[in-house]
């Protein structure tokens, strides 16, 4: 007997909002940084006097900052969803690119300080997690400034969820890294 | 449209309160847990809000479920360390 490939994914009663690939996505990607938070903080527990250290050097009210920055990037990606409005998707992708350069002047601080992965444990999880978070952000740019410039219902919906990802991960990061070990 | 404003409005008031709580109050055991707190608050806006799972509570509630899990855990290694 034939499977029905209209039947939906999760049970009938569920409406699942965005398509599930893209959950499938969300999921995977979340997992990740989890682990890697997880990994971060039981490294910690063998030096906590020096992660407390090392996260003196990163500045709270800049990442705050930073956060709220690209939380209200995704309200603007949300609404150019919703109103499938270029000038929305664009400004949200715009927005993103101010939470860049809020990374940019930190690293910068860093590097100037002469800090590098190999400088303690606490880089090590630093830059690989906000630095592959970044690699996020970079890559959420580029879908949202194609997708603004296609305009597509289904890859703008995509897309956008792609960008809330991005949203959900930096709220997980942001406290763990930059609020509770200092 | 209102639901976004709400969800922002949100997501910003915590972040400042997450920033404030860590750098105004003195470090004590329950600092960590508040700061995770608020962090699966905002997840869960975002999840809701921004994702649109408020149209599949249980979806919702299992993803949240998942994070209340991830956040035990760290909780307890924060707390060992």
């Amino acid at each position: 007997m034939p499977q029905d490939r209209t039947a939906p994914a999760v049970g009938a009663d569920v409406q699942l909002p965005h398509d599930l690939m893209i959950w499938v996505l969300i999921v995977s990607e979340l997992l990740v940084f989890c682990a890697g938070l997880w990994g971060f903080s039981a490294v910690r527990i063998s030096d906590r006097a020096g992660f407390a250290d090392a996260a003196a050097y990163l500045h709270p009210l800049r990442a705050g900052l930073g956060t709220m920055i690209l939380v209200s990037s995704g309200a603007l990606a949300a609404v150019g969803a919703l109103r499938m409005q270029r000038r929305y998707l664009l400004g949200a992708a715009l927005v993103g690119a101010g939470f860049l350069m809020v990374k940019f002047y930190e690293w910068r601080d860093l590097a100037a300080a002469q800090i590098s992965t190999e400088t303690h444990p606490f880089f090590t999880f630093y830059y690989l997690l906000t630095g592959f978070h970044a690699a996020h952000v970079v890559a959420g740019m580029v879908i949202l400034a194609v997708v603004a410039a296609r305009r597509r219902p289904a890859e703008v919906d995509a897309g956008v969820a792609f960008w809330h990802m991005v949203d959900l991960v930096w709220v997980l990061l942001f406290p763990v890294i930059y609020l509770v070990s200092a | 449209m209102i639901r976004i404003l709400r969800a922002w409005m949100i997501l910003v008031a915590a972040s400042a309160a997450s920033v404030f709580l860590a750098m105004g109050v003195p470090s004590a055991i329950w600092l960590g847990a508040a700061l995770i707190g608020l962090a699966l608050l905002k997840a869960r806006v975002i999840l809701s809000d921004y994702l649109d799972l408020y149209r599949a509570p249980r979806v919702r509630a299992g993803i949240m479920l998942g994070f209340v899990i991830w956040a035990l855990v760290l909780c307890a290694l924060l707390a060992a360390g």
